[in-house]
Formats: structure tokens, sequence, C-alpha cells
């Protein structure tokens, strides 16, 4: 076990406390996963659990996502980081995850890759707050788009055509919290349930377009993915689309309203007869 | 829905002739067509009609629906800014719409395969014309092929 950081000391001391005074049924964190370098979400409901949580770069998945099933557990105290915390901003305007009943503890994002590395939104702020990342200029997608179509559609048909729709990408996303995802409804049956390229294709366009406006781009699916799939080429080029045609950031501004649930009677229309 | 749709791909027949999935809203554009035909105004038999009560009830799914199962274009028409008869219908539908554009873009479907139009019930000249348009672009680009489902068209050959 290496030595616990000083954030992870100040989390872990705070989480007995909340605990000890049952000011929260949990502390949902992470803790270290059984095989070496990896993480998993962890419910802390004991004073005598809060030893057990980490905060490292392995800490691959958005804890956003398990707040909708902990809706019944009462209080939870979460730990976010610039992601998370982009969630809960968007399942809060979804109705998903009550604000009130969180104490959201921030702190800054490890993973110096991240667009947005500190808490937007947060209770009690532990550690130091990380450097502003630079503006997302988004060069992988620029350069992805200057290839002549032909060979986009290739490229992603064959990264796509791997896909074995395990859904992994779907369960550890804090977006997917419907009960019966339109892969899974059988009356009708929308999407063919094989893994054939059209269905493949099928499933990862409407994906995309369910998660416009609500990406956070924390690359919890793309991690999720045991075939290694760069899901987020895609994520990321609905964020920049939902960025260059309606000015949003999604979860970034606590007060504004989702934008595919909104319009502007000004909206660029240049694509309409 | 789609399942009705006849998988025979037009190229069988010969001479391409494509089939257009065409989304109209009740109130505006399902009209238009409507004084197209009864002012008889021509325009080719191209499209398949499918009535939605708004254009704000076209999931895009549908539109990807449709092109997975065979149709060479798609067609979405609704009433024009301000006119929705939901009022915000079309406003709504409009930001979804430009996200499917986009994207269809970027994963290098033709332009041109999926098509949008704003066309009133008093603008049947207008229909018709967009529909001449659409025929048009979509027969130029030939049969869809990119996201159309490969089994249907061999269970197609198949069958001759
Ligand atoms: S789709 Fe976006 S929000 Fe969902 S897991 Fe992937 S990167 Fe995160
Ligand atoms: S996790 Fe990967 S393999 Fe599984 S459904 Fe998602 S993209 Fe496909």
């Amino acid at each position: 076990m290496p030595r616990p950081t000083a954030v992870e000391q100040q989390l872990r001391a705070r989480a007995r406390e909340l605990l000890e005074k049952r000011e929260v049924a949990g502390v949902l964190g992470f803790r270290a996963g059984t095989l070496p370098g990896t993480c998993v979400p962890f419910l802390a409901t004991e004073p005598g659990d809060a030893d057990r949580l980490v905060l490292n770069r392995d800490c691959a998945a958005n804890l956003a996502a398990w707040l909708p099933r902990l809706r019944h557990r009462g209080r939870i105290a979460v730990v976010a980081r610039g992601p998370d915390s982009r969630s809960i901003v968007n399942l809060v305007k979804e109705n998903q995850v009550e604000r009130d009943r969180l104490h959201i503890i921030g702190v800054a994002d490890p993973d110096d890759t991240q667009p947005v590395r500190n808490p937007v939104v947060f209770d009690e702020f532990l550690g130091e707050r990380a450097p502003d990342s630079p503006p997302d200029d988004y060069a992988d997608i620029r350069e992805f788009e200057a290839l002549p179509p032909a060979e986009r559609w290739q490229a992603l048909l064959d990264e796509l055509s791997r896909c074995i729709r395990c859904y992994a990408c779907r369960q550890v996303c804090p977006n997917c919290y419907c009960p019966t995802c339109f892969v899974d409804a059988s009356r009708p049956a929308w999407v063919g349930r094989t893994p054939d390229p059209s269905d493949n294709v099928l499933f990862h366009m409407v994906r995309a377009i369910h998660m416009a406006g609500r990406c956070v781009e924390c690359g919890a699916c793309a991690k999720a993915c045991p075939i290694g799939i760069p899901l987020m080429i895609i994520n990321r080029k609905v964020s920049l689309i939902v960025r260059d045609r309606f000015g949003s950031v999604p979860g970034t501004d606590p007060d504004a309203p989702l934008p595919l649930t909104a319009f502007d009677s000004e909206d660029r229309e240049e694509f309409i007869r | 829905m789609m399942a009705d749709t006849n998988p025979v791909p037009s190229t069988v027949s010969g001479d391409f002739e494509p089939r257009i999935v065409a989304f109209l809203c009740n109130w505006c554009s399902y009209a238009g067509a409507d004084l197209a035909g009864i002012s008889r105004i021509q325009y080719p038999p191209s499209i398949r009609v499918v009535r939605v009560p708004c254009s704000g009830r076209v999931d895009p799914f549908y539109i990807l629906k449709a092109l997975q199962q065979g149709a060479d274009g798609v067609l979405v028409s609704g009433c024009h800014p301000g006119d929705c008869h939901y009022l915000t219908g079309n406003y709504v539908a409009r930001r979804r719409f430009a996200v499917l554009h986009d994207l269809l873009g970027f994963f290098g479907i033709e332009p041109g395969r999926v098509s949008f139009s704003w066309v009133s019930a008093a603008e049947g000249e207008r229909f018709a014309e967009v529909v001449r348009e659409v025929t048009e672009r979509v027969r130029a680009l030939g049969p869809s092929n990119r996201l159309a489902d490969a089994r249907l068209t061999e269970k197609a050959e198949r069958a001759g």
C-alpha cells in the first residue's frame, strides 16, 4: 500500500467524522481495486471504512453515476473532482439527484489531462486547487475531421465493428440511468441485438446523440470498454458540436438549462432548406 | 414502424430510383404535401410519407433507423420557425437535427442523405420543389450503403 497523500489523509479524516457524527449515510469515493493500478467506487458506511478511501489517477469511474442508485439511502457525501461535479450538476437538472441530500466534498482531479479538473460545485473543498487546464482546442477532433469522409467512415466503422455490445460504456456513464435503455427495449426492438456492424453503428450514433449537451468527457466509458474502442473521439465531437452551436459546456453552469431541452429562436439553421 | 419498409434494395429492379422516407408534421408539411396533391403538382414518387404530429416528434433515431433499413435518403419537414402548432416543437427539434446533421458529417455520411426543410400548409409548390431537389440529390449519390444493414441486401439478392 502506498502511503496516503495529503488529500487522501484529509479525505479519510473527514469521512470518518461525517460517519461518526452520522451526518451522512455513506461517503461515496474510491477504494483500491483487487488488481494493482485499479480503483473501484466504494461507499463507506462505517467510520472504520474511511481508511480504505483512496484518490489517484487510477480512479477512472465517474462517481456521479452511482448517485441515482443511492437516492433512497438518505444523505450521501460524495467525493467530486471536476468531471464528477459536472455530472452532478447535470443530474440535478435532470431530477435524478436532489442537491440538498448531497454533501459534496470537492477535490482537484489528480488526472491532469482532464479539461475541467476542479469541481464546479461543492460544499467543502479538500487539498489544493489544480491549475486551470488550457482551453480545449479539440485538436484531435479537427485532425480527424481533416480526413476525407470515406476515410472517416471506414475508420469509425472499423473501430465500432469491434464492439461486442457488452454495454460497459453505458453502465458506467452518469448519463445512462434510463430504466430501459433503447437498446434493451424489446417491444419494439429498436436496435438489433447483434454485433453486426450496422447495429453497432446505430447503437453508437444514437448513444452519441443522447450524450449531446450532457457528456462531461470524464472518459469513464472509454476506460471501461474491454475492447479499447476510442469512444472519446465520438464523445468529444459531440461536445464540440454543442459548444460551437449552442455555446454550452455541459455541467459547468448550474443555472443554464440543458442545451438540448432549450432553444434560441436565432439558432443557426444553415442545414435546413 | 420501420420494420414494414420493404427491404428490397432499389437497385435490384435496374435503374436506380431512390427510396426516401419523409417524416412530415401533421400541421404544416403533411398539409403542404396534401395541397401539392390536390393541386396536381407533379413531383417524383420517391417518397414514403410517415405522418408525425410535430417535427419535434422525430427522434434522430428514426432517421438513422430508416437509413439502416434500406432508405436511400430521409427528409424531415415541419412548420416554419414561429409557426409550430405546439409553439416551440420545431425549435427544440432544430437543435436535435443540428446535432444529428453534424454527427452524420463527422461519420462521413454523404451530406444530402438526410435533408431538413420547413414547408407550410400553404406551400404545395414548395413541397414539390423540396421533393424534387431531395430526390435529385439522393439519385446523384446513388444507393445508400454506409449505414445500411448488409444482411438485408444479401437477403434480397438471394431472393432475386
Ligand atoms: S459518455 Fe461522456 S459522461 Fe458518459 S462516461 Fe463517457 S465521457 Fe463520461
Ligand atoms: S464497452 Fe466497448 S465493447 Fe462494450 S458496448 Fe461499449 S463500446 Fe462496445
